[in-house]
Parts: C-alpha cells; structure tokens; sequence
C-alpha cells in the first residue's frame, strides 16, 4: 500500500450547497499533503470526510487503506485529528485533557500520565499543565489540541487550519511541530489559507475552490506552472542594443517598458517592508504586466527613437542562460542600472490557478489605475491585511522566491 | 498494514470502561474547581431553604410546613438538576469536544454513558443536599432507613429516566441556549402544575385533572410518604410506570438522534 489516504470524487452537499464537487485526492505514506484553498472552499468538509466525522454524498475515500464509510472504527485506530477549532475540555486541565484521552485508549493510568508528561514537555505546555485549558491562549490552546491528537501517536495525521489565528511566533513554534512529526514518518495532511505554509511544509500542494481541485503538484510546480521567472534588466544606455541581445540568446521579444511602468523594477527592488504590503504589490505588479502583455501595441518601439529609462523583460525557461545573457551585455559595453530574476510570487500562482481568468483581468483601465485591480476578481484570497503573515523561519532549505536581485 | 498501526494503542475493555473514564472527566471540574461544587450544593440548599423557611414563616407553622414542602422541593430541584444532561452534552456538541470523541477507536456509546452515569452521580450529591438542608430547616423522617433510602432510589430512578428526555433534547438543540428554553418549557408544567405543592383540593377542575395524571404529582406524593410515613396507595406504582414509559419513549429517540450525530 503506497498510498496512506486516497479519494476519489468525494462529493458532499449542504442542502443546495455544494460542499465538495468531486474531489480526488492521494497521499503517499511519509507525505506531507497542503490542501490549500480559501474560506469556504472545502477543505474542512474533505477533512471531516476522510476522519469519519460526515459521510460523503458521493466518491469514496480510504484512509490506511479502509473505506472511511464501511471501516470507520479501522480509519480510527490509524488517525489523529486536529480540527479547525480547538476541541479540548475547557473545564480540564492539560494533563486531564491528554490522560483522558490515554485511557480511553486503553492506556494504564500511570502510561497515560507518563504520555500526558511527555506530550506537555514536547509541545512547550509542561509549566500550564495543571492549569483548566479554559485559561490557555490561542497558541496554547492550539498546541494542547493538536498534543491530544498524538496521544496515541497516530501514522496519519490531519490538521485543519493548525495555525489560523495564531500570531507569528506562534505559528512558527507550530511549523517546527509539524516538521518533527514528520520527520517521525507520519503521514499528514493538513489544510491551510497560506501559501507560504503550504510551501514551508508540503510535499506537495492539492489547490480546491469552490469544492473542486483547481491544480495539484509540488509548491516549485505550481510557481513555475504559473509562469516563468522573468529577467528584468535596465540597462545605462543602449536600451535597443540590449534589446537585441536578449532577443538573440532567449529567443523570445524582450517586453519594453519605459517611465511609469519602468519605474516599477526600481521601486520592486527596493528592500521589501515586512508584512503583507509585499503581496499587495506583487499583485497589483502582476496585474500591471498582464495588462502590459495584453496591450503591447501601446509599448514603445524602435519608432520612438532613443529611450533614456527603460526596463527589458523576458520569460527565463532556462536559467542556464542567464549567465550568458550578462556576458554578452558585458561584451557589447552594456553596464545595468539594475537587473533582476523573479520568480512569480506564490501569491501569484495561486491566483492563476484558483480564479480562472475573470473578465476583470482583461479589462485595462481597471487595471491601469493600479490600485489592487485584482481585488475585484471576486475570489477570496488570502487578504495581506486582515491575516498576520506569516514569518519565514531564519532557516529555510527552499529557495527564496526571487533571486539575483540586486541594486546597482 | 501492520507498521502503519505499530505504534497505536488499541482500546480495551468496552463502552463501560470507555464510560467511566468520561465520567471521571465530568466530575472532575468539580475537584479542580471548588467553586463549582460549591455552586453545585448552593443551588438545592438555597431552594430548599428559601420554600420552607419563607412558607413555614407564611403560615406560622414550620413544622407542618416543612414535613408537606420538603418532599415536594425536594422533587422539583431534582427534576431541574435533569437540565444538566442536556446541557452538557449540547456543550460538547458545540465546542467540538463530541467530534474529538468522535474520531477516537471507542465504543459509539461511550459519551452517551459517560455522560448519564456523571449525572447520576451529580443528581445524587444534589438529592442528599437537599435532605440534609431539609433536615436542617426543621424536616424530620418519620419512616425507617429502608423506606427513606426507598424515596431517595425512587428519586433518582425518575430523574434518570427524564434525563434521557433531557439528553435527546440536548442532541436536538442547535445550541446551549435553546437547550435551556426547551428545558424550561417541559419543566415548569411538570413541577408546578403537581401536588408537589400545593394539595389538589382547592385548585379548579382542569388543573385538578393535570395535577392527576402528572407523574410529578405521583413521585412527590410516593416520597412524601416514604419520608413521613400514611397509605402508600398507587402513587409508587404510577410513578414507576411513568419512569419506564418516559425511558420507552425517550431512550431510543436519544440514541436515535445521538446515533445521527455520531455518524
Ligand atoms: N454543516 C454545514 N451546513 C451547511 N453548509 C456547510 C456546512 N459545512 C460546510 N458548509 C458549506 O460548505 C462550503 C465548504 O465549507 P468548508 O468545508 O468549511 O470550507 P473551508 O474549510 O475550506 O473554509 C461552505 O460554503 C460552507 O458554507
Ligand atoms: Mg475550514
């Protein structure tokens, strides 16, 4: 058995709401699985099915290789569960909450005291341990719940949403946890609204909307298939030299552009503000060039004559040529004001690949005015203002999402 | 197969064992926090007080008014301590504590016994309280220790079987609040419109046929005279009849709806 958690069409209805259209999904043993989706796509309702909570109208879905509706007790015995909303007893305090559990598992009283000790010192609650879980901030509440679930150190686990909510510290302290049970070989998926936890924790990424899987792959999957890194230049002089050159080694018309829309590499490269405005921009940027492709009849050519300030920008598909694009600028005594290779934001692709192209997006002079254009898609996606960002970590084994950005 | 289950502790003994660990957790907040039990005893110690010393003062006669009231309060604050059942259980339904239990390898009907069993146990912490305060307040037991052990069984057997009317309601309810209001609807006629207070004699005809066919009007009368002593007459078996009646009716739809919910 390869597969720890299968499904295929999972179909649930809430009255004339459709839940989960047809849903599949397939997690390898030792996987790490990031349902990602904004409010109300379904992924709590997936998960509630593959932990035997609801039955499915439709689809079926094995867990550890058991029908979740035919074998539910079986499914049970291999899963741990944290739900979206802390689920431990209030009025019982951590070590109650955790040895309640240890003995309806049939845990001798001492066993279960000594889990419930282990379990408090691992998730950092050893001092809040005699204390009612009523008393329990959101982070701990959090940790509390999600120590419950590993009482009987489950192979398969789902987290739904594990870290909505929680302030930054809070969330990091929770990604370390998920990591080292990973790093124990469980199976787990868990569902979240960030991207950046997705890529942080995830093998691989499954993208619902509206109930059904918008795209599948892993985190650099999703980057690249919603477009290529791009190689922005600005060269000193010689904009149409340069123009050529990129022309010849990438194979592909540089895009020109040059004042207003020029500006936006200086004002990109500038060194990012923490927090979502960082997004916001990358947004808006990417609306701006999408407009800029769909109309580039209004971009400048040659007829203009000699441009002072411009930006040359063309899709990378192989990195390897970078080098020898700047190579052959430096042959040709071209030196760069700026240069830049970036990547599409993961914010980015995740709106390529949740909203279908929406006829706002083809319509420019929404766009053109450059205030967050997007927002009015329609589709809820994860509001830089009104969700803490998520840090990244000081130690990250995943490439930053641009490279070779630099100032002159 | 094998090693996906390797570490997992696999569940002994069944819904009983299961049952009394979940008791265990529902009478412990009681330890943990003093303030609850002492919650817990206020409530029939302050009814208890408040019926027989305020009417005992009404009338002059304490003696004679604590011997009819006693049995009769007694009665009601039982049947209003029933409430907790429900209430509980349309908490954990609530706060996800139900789907927690939910997702674990126990017996389906684990919470369910856990729940009642917890209850019992409460119900007669709050049955004994209410004597004692009784006794206090100028109540005395005219009967042997077998019949007053009797009264108090009878008592509980009662509250038990109305506690799954409360269960079902608490499965019904959509949250704790509307719990409460349905509770209250239930209650109030059964415990005011009995004999548990007032005698039968001077109240008109259609309240006087109620009061008659209210299994309130039988538990109170059966334990006024297994306290204080006279002619037992029917009341016992009535009162009995109603008790498995109320269970026929309400055990299956609670283990209906509960069946519903823990699917
Ligand atoms: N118990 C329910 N009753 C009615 N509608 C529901 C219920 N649960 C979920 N839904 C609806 O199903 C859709 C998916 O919900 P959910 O799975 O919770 O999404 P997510 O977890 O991705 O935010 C939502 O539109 C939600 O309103
Ligand atoms: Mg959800």
């Amino acid at each position: 058995m390869t597969y720890a958690i299968e499904a295929e069409g999972l179909i649930k209805r809430y009255g004339d709401k459709t839940a989960l259209d047809g849903v599949n999904l397939a997690v390898r043993r030792g996987e790490v699985l990031a349902v990602l989706g904004p409010n109300g796509a379904g992924k709590t309702t997936a998960v509630r099915i593959l932990a035997t909570l609801v039955s499915p109208d439709g689809g079926s879905a094995r867990v550890g290789g058991h029908d979740v509706v035919a074998r539910p007790h079986q499914v049970r015995e291999l899963i741990g569960l944290t739900g979206q909303y802390a689920s431990v007893d209030e009025n019982l305090t951590g070590t109650q909450n955790l040895m309640m559990i240890g003995r309806l598992l049939g845990m001798s009283r001492a066993d279960a005291r000594a889990r419930a000790v282990g379990l408090l010192d691992r998730f950092g609650l050893t001092e809040a341990g005699d204390r009612a879980a009523r008393t329990y901030s959101g982070g701990m509440r959090r940790r509390l719940d999600l120590a419950v679930s590993m009482v009987a150190d489950p192979r398969i686990v789902f987290m739904d949403e594990p870290t909505t909510g929680l302030d930054p510290r809070a969330r990091t302290e929770l990604w370390d946890i998920v990591r080292e049970q990973v790093a124990g070989g469980s199976t787990v998926l868990l569902t979240t609204q960030y991207l950046e936890e997705a890529d942080q924790l995830a093998d691989r990424i499954v993208v619902i909307d509206h109930g059904r899987v918008a795209a599948d792959g892993t985190p650099d999957q999703l980057k690249s298939r919603a477009g290529h890194r791009r190689l922005e230049i600005r060269p000193e002089r010689d904009l149409w030299t340069a123009h050529d050159i990129l022309a010849q080694v990438i194979g592909v018309t540089p895009h020109v552009s040059c004042g207003q829309a020029a500006h936006r590499l200086s004002k990109d490269a500038a060194p990012r503000p923490p927090g979502g405005t960082a997004t916001a921009e990358a947004r808006a940027e990417d609306a701006t060039e999408r407009m800029a492709d769909a109309s580039s009849g209004a971009m400048p050519d040659r007829s203009y004559g000699p441009v002072e300030d411009g930006v040359l920008s063309v899709p990378i598909v192989d990195p390897a040529m970078v080098p020898e694009v700047f190579r052959r600028l430096a042959d040709a005594g071209i030196t760069l004001a700026e240069h830049a290779l970036r990547r599409p934001s993961l914010d980015e692709a995740f709106l390529a690949l949740v909203s279908a192209p929406s006829p706002d997006l083809s319509t420019p002079p929404q766009l053109s005015t450059g205030t967050g254009g997007m927002a009015s898609a329609g589709r809820q996606a994860p509001s830089p203002s009104s969700e803490p960002p998520a840090p990244r970590p000081a130690v990250s084994s995943r490439q930053p999402q641009s490279s070779g950005r630099s100032m002159a | 197969m094998t090693s996906l289950a390797s570490h997992r502790v696999r569940p002994r003994g069944g819904a009983l064992t299961q049952g009394l660990t979940l008791a265990w957790r529902s009478l412990v907040p009681l330890r943990n926090e003093p303030g609850r039990l002492v919650q817990l005893l206020l409530q029939p110690i302050f009814m208890i007080l408040l019926f027989v010393c305020l009417f005992g003062a009404m009338t002059g006669d304490q003696t004679g008014t604590a011997q009819f009231l006693l049995p009769g309060v007694l009665v009601q604050v039982a049947l209003v301590a029933t409430n907790t059942t429900g209430m509980n259980l349309a908490e954990d339904i609530g706060n996800g504590v139900f789907d927690r239990f939910r997702s674990l390898p126990i017996a389906r009907s684990a919470p369910l016994i856990g729940r009642i069993l917890a209850d019992t146990l409460t119900m007669l912490l709050t049955v004994t309280t209410s004597l004692l305060t009784g006794l206090v307040a100028g109540f005395r037991v005219r009967t042997s220790l077998a019949e007053t052990l009797a009264g108090l069984a009878l008592v509980l057997l009662f509250t038990f079987a109305l506690s799954w009317a409360s269960a079902w309601i608490g499965l019904k309810a959509r949250s704790v609040a509307s719990m409460q209001g349905m509770a209250t609807a239930v209650l109030l006629p059964l415990t005011f419109g009995s004999t548990a207070f007032i005698p039968a004699a001077n109240v008109p005809g259609w309240l006087r046929w109620w009061m008659d066919v209210n299994p309130v009007s039988h538990l109170a009368a059966s334990l006024r005279v297994l306290l204080t002593g006279g002619p037992l007459g029917a009341h016992l078996w009535i009162t009995l009849a109603w008790a498995v009646a109320i269970v026929a009716v309400f055990f299956p739809l609670a283990v209906h709806s509960y069946t519903r919910r823990i699917r």
